[in-house]
C-alpha cells in the first residue's frame, strides 16, 4: 500500500511538471498570432517588392490560427488532467489514513480493515493505472499532433527568411519579423521536446 | 488509540463514548465521539475529523462492527465534527448523514452525494435507530447558526455538541465531571467566546430544562451526570455569552 501511495505521488509530480510545460507552450504560442498580423501589415507596406513574403505571411497567419486551436485543446486537456490529479491526491490521502488505521487496529478491527484494504487496493490500483494510462495516451497524441503542426510553422518561418532577402528597402524589417518567428517557433519546439521526454520517463 | 467506554446499557440499547487518545497530536483539539446502538443498529454522533479517524475507528471496532453503522448525526458543520465523513463512506457508501438543512449544501465538500444527506428542519426531527426514536433538539447559534443536539428518551442522555464543552488540562481530563465548580472554570472562556447569542442560549436553557436528562455528553471535555446537568443549565443561563473577555 505504501508503494502504491508513493507511485501515485511520483505520477502526480510528473503530471504537474507536464502541465507546467504545457502552460509555457500556451503562453509562447499566444505571441505567434500577433507576430503573424505584424508580418501581414509589413508585407502590405512593402507591396510589390515583397510579394513572396506576403504569400508566406498569410500562410503564417493561418498556421497561427491552427496553433491557437491546438493550444485551446491542450488547455482543455490540462484542466482534465488537473481533475484526475485531484482525484488521485485524494485517493492517496485516504490510503495514508487507512494505513494509519490498520496500524492502530487490533482483533476484529484489524481483520476488517485488512480485508477492506485488500479489496479496495486491488480495485483502486487498477483504476489508477487505467486513468493514468488513458491520460498519457491522450497527451502523447496531442503533443505529437502539435509537434507536427509546429514543424510546418518552422518550414514557413525559414521560407519567410529567404523571401525577406528579396524585400528591397524592407529587407531588414522583414528579416527581423521572420527571425522572431523562427525563434518563437524554436522555443515551442524545445518545450514540446521536453514534454515528449517527460512522457517517455 | 482512543478508549471505547460504555456509558449506558439496558437491554439491547447502548451508548459508547470514544474518548481520550494519548497519541493525539497537541495541535488537534480533543474530541469525544459517541455511538448509540439499539438492536444491532447504530448511529455515530459527531464522528470527528479526518486526522483522528484511525483512533476513532480502531476504538469503535473493539465494541461494534463499523460496517453496521447506518447513520451519522452531525451537530453542525465544523471540520472537527464531520470532516471524516468521506472515510466512513468508504466503509458504507449507503451511510446517511443527518445535519441541519443549512449545511446540507456545504458539508458535501467533505464527501458524500445527494443521497447521503438527510436535512434536519430548523424545528428538529426524530431519528429512528433500531426500535428507538432519538430527538434532534434545536440548538441554533450555539455555536453554529444551524446546530442540533440529540436527545435519547430511553437512556435519558443529551448529546450536547459544543454546549458543556471544556478544554481540560492534563491530569483533569477524566471522562466524567467529578467536581463541578472546579470543572466549570475550564468551560467558562469557551462558552463566553463561542456561544454567540444570549437569546439562543436562553431558548436552549428553557428547552432542555423540560427534558428528563441523566447525562449530558459534550463533544469536548467531560460528561455531566445527575444533578450536575441541572447545575450546568443554571450556570449557562446566568453566563454572559458573545463576548471576547468576560
Amino acid at each position: 500500500m505504501a508503494a502504491v501511495t508513493q507511485d501515485s505521488g511520483v505520477e502526480l509530480r510528473r503530471i504537474v511538471r507536464t502541465n507546467e510545460e504545457i502552460k509555457s507552450v500556451v503562453a509562447t504560442a499566444s505571441r505567434i498570432n500577433l507576430m503573424a498580423m505584424n508580418a501581414i501589415f509589413l508585407a502590405k507596406r512593402a507591396g510589390q517588392t515583397a510579394l513572396g513574403f506576403g504569400v508566406l505571411s498569410n500562410e503564417l497567419r493561418r498556421f497561427a490560427m491552427d496553433l491557437q486551436k491546438q493550444m485551446a485543446l491542450l488547455r482543455e486537456m490540462t484542466y482534465g488532467s488537473v481533475a484526475t490529479v485531484t482525484a488521485l491526491v485524494k485517493q492517496a490521502r485516504v490510503n495514508r489514513v487507512l494505513e494509519r488505521t490498520r496500524k492502530e487496529s487490533g482483533g476484529s478491527g484489524l481483520t476488517l480493515i485488512d480485508e477492506f484494504m485488500r479489496t479496495r487496493h486491488g480495485a483502486s490500483s487498477v483504476r489508477h493505472r487505467e486513468q493514468i494510462a488513458a491520460l498519457n495516451r491522450r497527451l502523447n497524441q496531442m503533443i505529437a499532433d502539435t509537434a507536427q503542426l509546429v514543424e510546418l510553422g518552422s518550414v514557413l518561418a525559414r521560407s519567410a527568411k529567404i523571401e525577406a532577402a528579396y524585400g528591397g528597402p524592407f529587407a531588414a524589417a522583414l528579416m527581423q519579423v521572420s527571425s522572431d518567428f523562427e525563434r518563437t517557433i524554436g522555443t515551442i519546439q524545445r518545450s514540446l521536446e521536453n514534454l515528449t521526454k517527460q512522457q517517455d520517463v | 488509540m482512543k478508549t471505547a467506554r460504555v456509558i449506558f446499557e439496558e437491554d439491547s440499547h447502548k451508548w459508547i463514548a470514544l474518548v481520550r487518545d494519548p497519541n493525539r497530536p497537541d495541535y488537534l483539539i480533543d474530541t469525544n465521539e459517541y455511538l448509540v446502538i439499539d438492536n444491532n443498529d447504530a448511529i455515530l454522533l459527531d464522528p470527528g475529523g479526518n486526522e483522528i479517524f484511525p483512533a476513532v475507528f480502531s476504538a469503535l471496532s473493539t465494541e461494534f462492527d463499523p460496517r453496521k453503522i447506518r447513520q451519522i448525526f452531525a451537530s453542525h458543520q465544523d471540520p472537527d465534527i464531520i470532516s471524516s465523513l468521506s472515510l466512513w463512506l468508504e466503509f458504507n457508501p449507503e451511510l446517511k448523514c443527518h445535519i441541519s438543512w443549512l449545511w446540507a449544501g456545504f458539508v458535501p465538500h467533505f464527501g458524500g452525494n445527494k443521497e447521503t444527506f438527510v436535512a434536519i428542519p430548523d424545528g428538529g426531527a426524530d431519528i429512528a435507530v433500531g426500535n428507538q426514536r432519538l430527538q434532534a433538539i434545536p440548538a441554533h447559534y450555539l455555536h453554529s447558526s444551524g446546530n442540533f443536539h440529540l436527545y435519547d428518551p430511553k437512556a435519558k442522555i443529551l448529546f450536547s455538541g459544543d454546549v458543556g464543552a471544556a478544554l481540560l488540562p492534563p491530569g483533569e481530563d477524566g471522562l466524567f465531571v467529578e467536581d463541578f465548580d472546579r470543572h466549570i472554570r475550564h468551560a467558562e472562556g469557551f462558552h463566553r467566546r463561542w456561544m454567540g447569542s444570549e437569546k439562543a442560549k436562553n431558548d436552549w436553557c428553557s428547552r432542555v430544562a423540560q427534558l428528563d436528562i441523566e447525562m449530558m455528553c459534550p463533544q469536548h471535555g467531560a460528561i455531566y451526570r445527575g444533578e450536575q446537568v441541572r447545575r450546568f443549565i443554571d450556570w449557562f443561563a446566568r453566563l454572559e455569552v458573545g463576548v471576547i473577555r468576560g
